[in-house]
């Protein structure tokens, strides 16, 4: 059963996580403010916590740097909307995903099972993303068993992606990973390795989804 | 009073054509008497015109008046008395003029000094040594001090000109500042007001989710809640683009891209109608703020879908020609009635017989939106029936097709 820290101002929006999450089978912790939900995080050890940016007092951001200053517990930021920048900003700082009030509940569930899966283990030189599969050791990938023939760069690209299936990746974090901030303009060479990727996964492969302003997601359709 | 006429002829005479040869100035007499009336003040001198020329002429006349009071003066006051005066003169005008005046009024008051009152009179020529020496050291004293002075007050100009700039900055620094604070002041504001109405909707949304499907009153709630989730982000995103706070950050991206941001939350509104796309294709990656024209193509997507009955086709045909991106948005609805086509772009304008929900703002918010990102939208009714909305812009960066390694071209229509 995982445990399921809940950090919001809002008690009644507390509450109702509780019930959804408690309906699921999460163990649920709650916490009222950002200092609140630091010692919470300490003393409970949650599996997953829910974060909402707009906290008074210690901010979201804040909150989530301090919690990666010791663990690496997935964190859900929870945010209205036309905070693309500090969505982006909490993502950098080690956030695992977002999800946008009003949010479905569905969506809500999805997003935590996702960022809960255990991140890329290194274990396997393979990674499965719905019919695309990566063979780390030969650099070679196959969609529904047929080869697909990527350049190198789109095979680093296509990695990044599906080691975070499901998951939003920002821009800078994908052009850190690939081009180690060695293009001069990267988001025109991302764009381009993009589109080129999404032609050769077709219809039938995983979807490469992009949130303006943000990232991309890797959707095993 | 025979030696005075005579002096004061020699004066007239040498000054007269100066003064004249330097202004050309016909109220030279008349100054003159005027001044002449106060020989005992050392600066009969009022606020004078700044032009040099007018230095010039004013500082021989000025000493003129000084050395015919000084020779009236001569007989109780002995001759260095007059070599005073023509050096406080000379300070006096370097606390005002340029340099050139200045200097030249040394020269020649001490010229003047040495020929009408060190004796023997009306000669250069010296006869003690200690006036000879004295000769000397007026000269040196009225040249530096005259040189010494105009500096001190050319550095003290130069330095309150640095100072008025420094102010003038200082001044730009916190106009800055308070419209900075203003605009974070608003921000916040518009955040708060953006958090406190969006909380309850969500608060709805979610124990909504948590009722289930299948509730015939809990459809209904959330036909509710969804319209005002509407109204309350059309409300915050009309304040946001009136307020100019809204600045476009444009990148390279995917015309898909901005098609599916713009679809993806309008889902359930779209599932009536069938969408059809041309042009789209074939297009390179633009240089665009993709979040904003994926907004205005929502909102121009979610009126036709109010308009159009169910069952017809909105068409979306993008084009791209020397660098400008139009989107045409066609319905199959009942098209605009006569003469509203700009109006429908007003703030809360409705058409007349327009079905509830609406605010009046989605397509005023994509005005806004488009005008910000330097392009506009406009309407009109499709020859062949229906509503067709033209989104433009100008002057896209594109990236040329060929190739992976492309260059971007900038397009100028």
């Amino acid at each position: 059963m995982s445990k399921a820290l809940i950090i919001d101002d809002e008690q009644q929006m507390r509450r109702l996580l509780r019930m959804v999450l408690e309906s699921r089978g999460y163990e649920v912790c709650e916490a009222a403010d950002g200092q609140l939900g630091l010692q919470e995080a300490a003393f409970q050890r949650p599996d997953v916590v829910l974060l909402d940016l707009g906290l008074p007092g210690l901010g979201g951001i804040d909150v989530l740097k301090r919690l990666r200053e010791w663990t690496d517990v997935p964190v859900l930021i929870l945010s209205v909307r036309d905070q693309e920048t500090v969505k982006v900003e909490a993502l950098e700082l080690g956030a695992d995903d977002y999800v946008t009030k009003p949010f479905g509940t569905a969506e809500l569930l999805a997003r935590l099972d996702v960022i809960q899966r255990r991140r890329f283990t290194r274990q396997s030189p393979e990674i499965i993303a719905g019919a695309l599969k990566l063979d780390l050791l030969h650099h070679e990938a196959t969609l529904a068993d047929a080869a697909l023939k990527l350049t190198p760069t789109e095979f680093a690209l296509i990695k990044v992606l599906a080691e975070h299936a499901g998951r939003i990746v920002t821009q800078n974090q994908i052009m850190k990973q690939v081009w180690a901030g060695q293009s001069s303009d990267p988001s025109e060479g991302l764009r381009v390795h993009i589109n080129h990727l999404r032609k050769k996964l077709g219809e039938s492969g995983p979807r490469i989804v992009n949130e303006p302003g943000i990232g991309y997601r890797l959707e095993e359709s | 009073m025979n030696e005075l006429e005579n002096s004061f002829y020699v004066f007239h005479t040498f000054l007269t054509p100066l003064h004249r040869l330097f202004t050309g100035d016909a109220s030279f007499h008349t100054q003159d008497r005027r001044m002449n009336d106060h020989p005992s003040s050392p600066k009969p001198r009022e606020p004078v015109p700044v032009a040099v020329v007018g230095q010039f002429s004013w500082g021989l006349t000025i000493l003129f008046v000084l050395a015919s009071t000084c020779w009236v003066l001569l007989p109780y006051t002995g001759y260095l008395f007059s070599a005073l005066v023509f050096l406080m003169a000379i300070v006096l005008a370097g606390t005002r003029w340029n340099r050139g005046p200045v200097l030249a009024m040394g020269v020649v008051s001490a010229l003047v000094w040495n020929f009408i009152f060190i004796p023997p009179q009306f000669t250069l020529h010296i006869e003690k040594p200690q006036d000879i020496i004295m000769f000397a050291m007026f000269f040196v004293v009225a040249l530096s001090m005259g040189h010494l002075i105009t500096r001190l007050r050319e550095r003290e100009a130069a330095l309150e000109q640095h100072h008025a700039e420094r102010e003038q900055l200082l001044e730009a620094k916190h106009r800055a500042e308070l419209l900075a604070e203003s605009e974070r002041l608003h921000r916040t504001l518009l955040d708060s007001v953006s958090h406190e109405l969006k909380t309850p909707i969500a608060i709805i949304r979610t124990a909504l989710d948590g009722l289930g499907q299948g509730n015939a009153y809990a459809a209904e709630i959330e036909t509710a809640n969804r319209r005002l989730q509407r109204i309350v982000e059309n409300f915050l995103e009309m304040t946001r683009v009136e307020s100019e706070a809204l600045k476009p950050r444009p990148d390279w991206c995917e015309i898909s891209d901005v098609l599916h941001a713009a679809t993806t939350p309008l889902q359930k509104e779209l599932s009536q109608h069938l969408l059809r796309l041309s042009g789209t294709d074939d297009l390179p990656l633009m240089m665009l703020d993709s979040r904003l024209l994926a907004q205005v193509l929502g909102n121009v997507l979610h009126n036709a879908t109010l308009y159009a009955p169910a069952g017809t086709e909105i068409e979306i045909h993008a084009a791209l020609t020397k660098g400008r991106l139009e989107l045409r948005v066609r319905d199959h609805g009942p098209g605009l009635p006569l003469g509203t086509e700009d109006h429908v772009f007003d703030k809360f304008y409705r058409a007349p017989d327009s079905p509830a929900g609406g605010t009046g703002l989605g397509l005023a918010i994509a005005r806004g939106l488009m005008r910000a990102m330097k392009g506009d939208i406009e309407a009109h009714n499709h020859p062949e029936g229906g509503a067709e909305f033209l989104l433009r812009v100008e002057r896209v960066f594109q990236l040329v097709p060929s190739g992976t390694d492309s260059h971007q071209t900038p397009k100028t229509s």
